[in-house]
């Protein structure tokens, strides 16, 4: 066999246009088998514009979507298609994608002006256009006071703002995320979530993925649980979770004195029950969470709660893969 | 009274601020640090500006990948090539010119006698680029398993290959860039200074346009054979390369090949005087085509044609190998 190293030859086609009307991103009754484990079964999405988290536990098929995605696999079933055209093994799209890896691997010899710079000429730019496009994704990720340091100094989280950049520089229309926010410190989060919103807010179609529902919750409502394969909800976060409030939420609150809480938290008729584990911890139970949250702050101020620590121990991915397939608990 | 700088509603939004506090930052003091900045309401604002400009075409992309290679030789900020292999490379340049040296010398002290043992001649000029020791035995192979150490391999391994596959770059391109910087640094010392040899005597020497006729055909006869024999080697280094993920393998590898089919063949030609067995010998093959093409003496028995063809065929195997290779990375688990 002939190893198709040219990949049908589309790829270098500057003139290459997106199909019109098409969606951003679509996979039409997508499967995706590895021998006889099944990693992807049936997926039909379709997604244009806005930041989209994709959730799912570790195996749920959340870098297989973007494997199939970035045409580095094949699908066994069904199409998938970006900007109308089939990515396998044809990376004339590409130049309208920014991918973040989820890989740690950089080049760290460079530093992060070099390293943007290098991949914006591999779009094609020139000397001048990438040493400024660089600038201009640096600055926009706030690398800009460091970005003549080599990136093997960096820490994780400039590491990763980083990665973004380079993935930005050729201001795609895409931009996937595979994980972006893993290993971070809290402010490089913050920011780096600023950077996805904005990109949000900008109309690009923003993917990314993640296994930490609260850290999905902060960028965007729009959702896709993924779980052994299979596609278990997609739509907005607070349409899905109204579907979930059948099923109470616990709040874990750790304060001086349990039982005065509990006594003002039972007059909110959002609360469904109360448990006291020990004399300093109350555990609230409540179908409508997010009201509850609302309530609560006023609560604790106007009877001078002293509180130290508000959970929901339930308000994780895990627990509303559980509630989702009906084995929870 | 504190000499802090304070920042406002019109300070501007600068790198610096945004770096500043996220320094400060410790994962369990995060509010500690995260509320002066808040208050200000835009030090974490990201301000995205899109950009105007258009996607170069493909001659570009290819441009950035093959200057990526090449001048990281003698540049920062480009692919970082070891210290050794630039010291080894700066050695075999300077020691390759010393058939140059030793010309521009006897022309220079007139002495005809030692100028006709160095200046160019059919011999010489198969000498420089093809003779055994130390030139094939030392220098080239040596630069050679250098380069393509870790040109695919260190991809492979590190994973950039993957930043590399999500750019609108096909693997001919990719591959065939890294072909071109690894062959374009050898042309540089084994053509390069072939180059000079010629020009050196043509100038030291007064050479007059006879002259030049007269020879040029000999000294374009003994680029093509340099080319051959860059060609050769870069195929089978970036072939080794490409089935490693480390560079210590595909060097070491590379010398084995070049060095131990050799041997080899002269074991077996010094036991049963057959020359046959060089057509495994990479090097021997395109020396004896080298012989045959320059006109020197040729020294094995069986025809150069069939040396051609052992050239070809090891060509081909190689570039078969170094494509099935490629076309595979970062196609994972099919």
């Amino acid at each position: 066999m002939i190893p198709d190293l040219a990949q049908e030859g589309r790829a270098q086609e500057q003139q290459w246009v997106p199909e019109p009307q098409a969606p951003v991103v679509m996979f039409n009754n997508v499967g995706k088998t590895y021998g006889r484990y099944q990693a992807i079964g049936g997926i039909s999405l379709a997604l244009s514009g806005g930041v989209t988290g994709i959730l799912g536990l570790n195996g749920a098929g959340k870098s297989t979507l973007f494997k199939l995605l970035m045409g580095k696999l094949q699908p066994t079933q069904g199409e998938v298609r970006l900007f109308g055209t089939n990515p396998w093994k044809n990376p004339a799209p590409y130049a309208r994608v920014g991918y973040v890896p989820e890989n740690e691997n950089m080049h760290d010899w460079m530093t992060a002006h070099e390293f943007v710079s290098t991949f914006a000429r591999l779009h094609g730019l020139t000397r001048d256009e990438a040493k400024q496009e660089a600038e201009r994704v640096l600055e926009f990720v706030g690398l800009t006071d460091v970005m003549h340091k080599k990136i093997g100094r960096y820490s994780k989280g400039m590491r990763q703002r980083a990665k973004i950049a380079h993935a930005l520089v050729n201001d795609p229309d895409l931009i996937i995320l595979d994980e972006p926010l893993q290993g971070c410190d809290p402010l490089a989060r913050t920011t780096i979530m600023n950077v996805i919103r904005e990109l949000g807010r900008m109309g690009r179609t923003v993917l990314l993925s993640s296994h930490i529902l609260s850290e999905i919750e902060r960028i965007t409502e729009q959702i896709v649980i993924l779980h052994q394969g299979k596609l278990l909800a997609i739509g907005n976060l607070h349409a899905i979770r109204e579907q979930l409030d059948n099923i109470p939420h616990t709040i874990e609150i750790e304060c001086s004195n349990a039982k005065s809480l509990a006594k003002d938290v039972l007059n909110l008729e959002v609360v469904h029950g109360l448990q006291f584990p020990s004399p300093t911890k109350l555990k609230i139970f409540t179908h409508h969470l997010g009201e509850f949250h609302k309530r609560l702050p006023k609560i604790i101020v106007d009877n001078e709660h002293d509180v130290m620590v508000i959970n929901n121990p339930d308000d994780d991915l895990q627990s509303i893969l559980g509630y989702l397939t009906g084995g929870f608990r | 009274m504190t000499d802090e700088p304070t920042i406002d509603a019109s300070t501007p939004v600068t790198g610096q601020s945004r770096m500043d506090a996220a320094w400060g930052s410790e994962s369990s003091d995060q509010a500690a640090i995260a509320q002066p900045v808040a208050q200000t309401g835009q030090v974490f604002e990201q301000i995205y500006v899109p950009w105007q400009g258009t996607l170069n075409p493909r001659w570009m992309r290819n441009w950035a990948i093959f200057r990526h290679h090449v001048l990281g030789i003698v540049r920062k900020g480009h692919r970082p090539w070891g210290v050794p292999t630039k010291l080894v490379l700066i050695f075999v340049l300077i020691a390759s010119m010393t058939d140059v040296a030793l010309t521009l010398l006897f022309a220079v002290i007139g002495e005809p006698g030692l100028y006709e043992l160095w200046g160019v001649g059919r011999n010489n000029l198969y000498g420089h680029i093809l003779g055994f020791f130390p030139r094939n035995m030392l220098f080239y192979p040596l630069v050679a398993a250098l380069l393509v150490g870790g040109v695919i391999s260190e991809d492979r391994s590190n994973g950039t290959s993957a930043l590399y596959f999500s750019r609108p770059i096909n693997r001919f391109d990719y591959v065939g860039m890294k072909y071109l910087a690894v062959a374009t640094i050898q042309s540089f010392i084994i053509i390069g200074t072939l180059f000079l040899y010629y020009f050196v005597d043509v100038l030291a020497m007064g050479r007059g346009w006879a002259w030049i006729l007269d020879t040029f055909p000999l000294f374009l006869t003994t680029v093509f054979c340099a080319l051959l024999l860059i060609i050769t080697y870069t195929s089978i280094g970036l072939a080794l390369s490409s089935v490693s993920r480390g560079k210590f393998f595909p060097g070491i590898a590379l010398l084995a090949v070049l060095l131990g089919t050799k041997t080899l063949a002269a074991i077996v030609q010094g036991l049963f005087d057959r020359s046959i067995l060089y057509l495994i010998s990479p090097y021997d093959s395109v020396a004896h085509v080298g012989q045959a093409l320059i006109g020197t003496n040729v020294v094995y028995d069986h025809p150069w044609i069939w040396s051609l063809a052992s050239v070809v065929a090891i060509n081909a195997i190689a570039l078969y190998v170094l494509s099935v290779r490629v076309s595979s990375m970062e196609v994972t688990r099919e």
